[in-house]
């Protein structure tokens, strides 16, 4: 068998040591929970409503459940959270400064908050709409 | 303990250096592991992309039956459905090669993660080839 067996060792990059633990295991844990909260998404929108949860007042019924609201919105947290950290990654392979860095991390926290409260925002516009 | 198991390995001579910031995206001399993290992340951008679509589309909700039921339509034609099947593979690869990706950055199966990931892809290959056949017979 060749080396690809053995864990690949990262070579030395600015998001190596200790500081990038934290994000790798923010990672993990939420990618976990998004697997659970994506599987109940799925699930519930794809198979237990007949139509595959399609129109207009399939939809608003099944956000009348506080229960799938909840649901939903903690899939737009971890979702986004696991999103942004991602492409946090990929943005420190381009070799920043440190200050750069810290930037970009401020700035996708700012996107983040955002998107959350975009989607909660939405959530409520469409029930009111209905 | 490695943070980020899959970076690619440097290549003798340096060439990792060479290939620049967006050298994770050259598939050229990668090993398995290598791949592995490509296909991670060109799945994960495709993800971040559909989530922020997902968004716009969802507020389609908020102007009422008639906006979301005339989008509904269109959503059902063959290249929409398509689409579906495209998002539903990347889910379905990202989701899996993550879970080996976790499991080996948090010290598991290190050993095992080349058969890992090709099981893994093989799942994913099955489970998108179902789910393409249900979404394309309208169930």
């Amino acid at each position: 068998m060749t080396s690809d067996t053995r864990p690949v060792e990262p070579p030395p990059s600015r998001d190596e040591g200790p500081r990038s633990a934290p994000p790798f295991v923010g990672q993990v844990v939420s990618g976990a929970v998004l697997i659970v909260l994506l599987g109940l998404h799925m699930v519930a929108q794809h198979f237990i409503v007949p139509s595959g949860l399609r129109f207009y007042d399939d939809v608003i019924e099944w956000l009348s459940n506080p229960v799938m609201v909840a649901i939903e919105v903690a899939f737009l947290v971890f979702v986004t959270y696991h999103a942004l950290v991602g492409v946090r990654a990929i943005l420190f392979d381009f070799g920043f400064g440190k200050r750069t860095e810290r930037l970009i991390t401020n700035l996708l926290w700012v996107v983040g908050i955002v998107t959350v409260v975009y989607g909660v925002a939405l959530l409520a516009a469409i029930l009111n709409a209905a | 303990m490695a943070t980020t198991v899959d970076r690619p390995r440097p290549a003798a001579g340096g060439e990792e250096g060479r290939r620049g910031a967006t050298g994770w995206f050259d598939p050229r001399g990668r090993r398995m592991g290598g791949l592995a993290f490509i296909l991670n992340r060109l799945t994960g951008i495709g993800l971040v992309l559909y989530l922020y679509l997902h968004l716009v589309i969802l507020s389609m909700l908020a102007r009422g039956p008639e906006a979301w039921d005339q989008f509904v339509d269109i959503a059902l034609s063959p290249p929409f459905l398509a689409l579906d099947v495209l998002l539903l593979t990347g889910l379905l690869i990202h989701g899996l090669n993550g879970i080996r990706v976790g499991l080996v950055g948090l010290g598991f199966v290190a050993s095992r993660q080349r058969a890992m990931f090709i099981a893994l892809m093989v799942v994913a290959a099955l489970v998108a080839i179902a789910g393409a056949l249900r979404i394309f017979s309208g169930e």
